[in-house]
């Protein structure tokens, strides 16, 4: 089977501005609109200091609110006017801006972004306000116990890592969050040599490069170096905690300490969480659900990190399900490290995450999305063509190698009515 | 055959619409730029169609439909669409059923059969019944631990009296337990009928190819059975302020819900005339409700307003997320600015940003074929197809008298329905 689409069959161009920002430009005129994506390298969740957790999302909602020459209700008045939509994101790994625009708006919203982006002001009174709606949020991730037993199951995984903490930070750190915080943050992180932009729409490789130089051309590399940081080691020290709450389900949730993008395992744990998780034909919907009714919902997944990533898989059942469910998705997953899959299996599996991939590249914003992300990671605008090629290339002996490495000892969170 | 123009004649409608002889609409559009094609079949038989006693019959049939049919085994078609790289879901809605595929062009001859196959000709055998109810239940509890649902289907209860849309489209565990496969096969072929369908195709493949596969794969039809009756009756406007008051366990922040009712689908100007109003009150950054309550006065964490569309009495919706004290303030505030909404005419300048805003959302949900698809099945479902399409010129060309005119006849400060959820 062989599914092309999107990004794979235009011209990708990636080029490397003088003073060092990274552009990559899809030209597709399918439709009239143009999505951009710019993307704050080392930035991000993972090179929070700890005290300062949510230090990220915190800029990221402050940021479109005030700039030298624009009040918060100017920009959301010009963004709004044009009907455009205009956004900044905290993500794990980088911090992201985007913009989608009808293809004739795009130049209008690119200079206001880079004006967001260059003199941002971080207003006090928006600070204050960002804080307490943060701390909101926070309390508010209480109310699904699925986010309860997962950030359960992250600090459990990760204590003295920032993947251990979540995006929005704790009450605590939050709080202890101020305007100079979010000023060092912008000195830090954003210039041009840590910036990514990945355009795809209407446009012309000629248009976009002439664009971003008028609006970005001008922005000097400060004198000061990046700053360069060090990951802390992870240990696997497995470990299993519950939380009693009344709730109609018990949900439980298995976490391994898996490995990172770089990783020659990684193409591995990709197909084992689309052969375990994905779709009506994975393995835990058809046996977990489909034969015996133990749940509605039951997956797996395994994100694409630049540090040590969790794979994950879960299940929510009926409270006096629990023991059986638990037993039930342990036997499934470890199951990999025992018996080799079938030549069908894997080859189903490789099927159903290639051609996912494929159709998860349909629109401007998921090409733009994808491009930039891999450029800031560092593993440039060719992964694209080699991660289905590394899928291609797995075999049945790498499958059960990987999983007897990586999936025997899990982490083991619980959130449910009967447990003390 | 026949083919169906678009009512209007000023619209350049982009796809074609047949209907077969036996009453089976099909739409079509080829966009030659993707090899991507997908394939959503949209049935007349959402949770309105059920007679009150098989409350949730319609969202368990959906489950049972991926069961198979005698000519298709279980998972056999789930297999096929995956291992084929690519992606099949269903949605069960008040109004509709609608069961979807995304696949490759050259995998449709491959994997549409098994849709219309299973589609058509469902077996809902016993023992997977039993074991797919226990699916359901466990979907129910979940939607059950989320305080946001439970608050929704509260004022759902609140608002409909006599409609269906009162009634959650999960249904209750004690009715279902109740069901019986007859029941569903009953249910089934009575519904899934051709004059009740549409598939619609839209991507990398012709019209020839097209229309010819949906011929072979939807040609036999179950025998017809009958239900008992449902009968839907027009819901009452609201003469007072319909209150309900819950305290749940778990949760940090009070909600407060507002609800008016309005037209169905079949008026679709006022309809879209609420969305822009929704949109002026509380659709983005700039709008009045945001601005005023999470900007300004920082009473609320967040606070939306959203219109659904539906057959019958559409629903057009504030939310707020807030403590507890300022419930009362709030609730105040929300009544002042929908009564400045019938006094005052809404500016040029903000009218015209809520119009940019909708205008672009809809290019922006219109990109894909399964976005496409979703939205040509949808009005065709619940309205007719053509209107799809007329949705942003009506947009850009509602006054701020007309939409002065409608607030005055929706959205009134005195009449509504609001469920506040309190924390235990």
């Amino acid at each position: 089977m062989s599914l092309n689409l999107g990004a794979s069959n235009q011209a990708i161009e990636r080029i490397v501005l003088p003073n060092g920002i990274t552009l990559i430009i899809v030209e597709n005129q399918a439709a009239n609109l143009i999505a951009g994506r710019f993307f704050l390298k080392n930035a991000g969740l993972i090179w929070e200091n700890l005290p300062q957790a949510g230090l990220s999302h915190l800029v990221a909602a402050v940021i479109t609110k005030g700039t030298e020459k624009l009040s918060a209700i100017d920009i959301a008045e010009k963004v709004e006017s044009t009907g455009a939509s205009l956004g900044a994101d905290a993500s794990t790994d980088y911090f992201l801006l985007s913009l989608k625009t009808v293809a004739h708006d795009f130049p209008s919203m690119l200079q206001l972004i880079g004006e967001i982006m260059r003199s941002p002001t971080f207003p006090a009174t928006e600070v204050e306000l960002e804080k307490r709606l943060t701390i909101q949020s926070i309390r508010s991730q209480q109310e699904q116990p699925f986010n309860v037993a997962f950030n359960q199951l992250r600090a459990m995984m990760y204590p003295e890592h920032p993947y251990g903490v979540s995006i929005l930070g704790t009450e605590k750190t939050v709080a202890g969050l101020s305007r100079a915080d979010l000023q060092q943050y912008h000195q830090t992180y954003f210039r041009p040599d840590n910036l990514a932009i990945s355009i795809s729409g209407r446009i012309t490789k000629t248009e976009a490069i002439s664009l971003i130089e008028k609006v970005f051309g001008d922005w000097q590399i400060p004198p000061h170096p990046l700053p360069t940081r060090k990951l802390s080691t992870l240990s696997i020290n497995p470990s299993q905690q519950s939380i009693a709450q009344e709730t109609q389900q018990s949900i439980i949730i298995f976490g391994y300490l898996a490995s990172s993008v770089y990783s020659e395992d990684y193409p591995v744990l990709k197909l084992i969480s689309t052969y375990l998780g994905n779709g009506l034909s994975s393995r835990l919907f058809v046996e977990l659900r489909e034969k015996q009714g133990l749940a509605y919902d039951v997956s797996a997944f395994y994100p694409t990190r630049l540090d040590v990533a969790p794979f994950v898989s879960y299940i929510g059942t009926a409270p006096e399900n629990t023991e059986i469910a638990m037993v039930g998705l342990r036997t499934e997953i470890e199951r990999l490290a025992n018996v080799r899959l079938t030549e069908t299996e894997l080859q189903g599996a490789k099927n159903k995450l290639l051609g996912q991939y494929a159709l998860g590249k349909q629109t401007n914003n998921e090409i733009a999305q994808i491009l930039g992300w891999y450029e800031s990671l560092g593993l440039g605008i060719e992964f694209d063509r080699l991660f289905p090629d590394n899928i291609a290339q797995v075999t049945s002996e790498q499958v059960q190698k990987v999983a007897n490495s990586y999936l025997t000892k899990p982490y083991i969170s619980m959130v449910g009515p009967n447990f003390f | 055959m026949q083919k169906l123009s678009p009512t209007l004649k000023q619209i350049e409608f982009p796809a074609n619409v047949f209907r077969l002889d036996n009453g089976l609409t099909i739409i079509h559009q080829h966009l030659c730029a993707t090899p991507v094609v997908v394939a959503d079949i949209w049935v007349k038989a959402g949770a309105s169609s059920e007679p009150e006693q098989w409350s949730g019959m319609a969202h368990f049939l959906e489950h049972m439909i991926f069961k198979g049919s005698p000519k298709v085994a279980i998972g056999e078609f789930d297999w096929a669409i995956e291992n084929s790289g690519g992606i099949a879901n269903a949605a069960t809605s008040h109004d509709y059923a609608h069961f979807f595929l995304t696949t490759a062009a050259a995998q449709l001859p491959n994997t549409l059969p098994y849709l219309a196959d299973i589609l058509l000709h469902a077996s809902i055998p016993e023992d997977e019944f039993i074991r797919e109810r226990s699916v359901v239940l466990e979907e129910i509890r979940s939607s059950c631990d989320d305080p946001d649902w439970v608050g929704f289907q509260a004022l759902c209860q609140n608002i409909y009296k006599t409609h269906p849309y009162k009634r959650s489209i999960l249904g209750e565990q004690e009715l279902l337990m109740k069901h019986s496969p007859n029941q569903m096969r009953c249910f089934h072929r009575t519904h899934y009928q051709p004059e009740n369908m549409t598939v619609v195709l839209v991507g990398g493949i012709e019209q020839e190819a097209a229309i010819s596969l949906v011929n072979e794969s939807f040609s036999e039809f179950s025998v017809r059975s009958e239900c008992p009756s449902h009968i839907i009756e027009a819901e009452p406007p609201l003469v007072e302020i319909a209150r309900q008051e819950l305290y749940l366990p778990r949760i940090e922040q009070a909600r407060l819900t507002m609800a008016w009712l309005s037209v169905g689908a079949e008026c679709l100007e006022d309809g879209i005339g609420l969305d822009l109003l929704s949109v002026i009150l509380a659709g983005s950054r700039c709008s009045r409700l945001v601005t005023e309550l999470r900007e300004e006065k920082q009473l609320v964490l967040d606070v939306c307003s959203d219109f659904s569309l539906q057959k019958d009495s559409s629903l057009f919706t504030i939310g707020a997320w807030l403590e507890p004290k300022d419930l009362d303030l709030v609730e105040k505030i929300i009544r002042d600015r929908l009564q400045e909404l019938r006094d005052r005419l809404i500016p040029e300048a903000e009218l015209n940003r809520a119009r940019s805003l909708l205008y672009n959302d809809y290019i922006f949900s219109t990109e894909t074929p399964g976005q496409l698809a979703g939205v040509y099945g949808y009005y065709n479902t619940i309205a007719t197809v053509e209107q799809s399409i007329m949705y942003p010129k009506i947009v850009n060309s509602l006054s701020a008298q007309q939409l002065q005119r409608i607030a005055n006849q929706y959205l009134s400060p005195e009449h509504y329905a609001i469920t506040i959820l309190k924390p235990m």
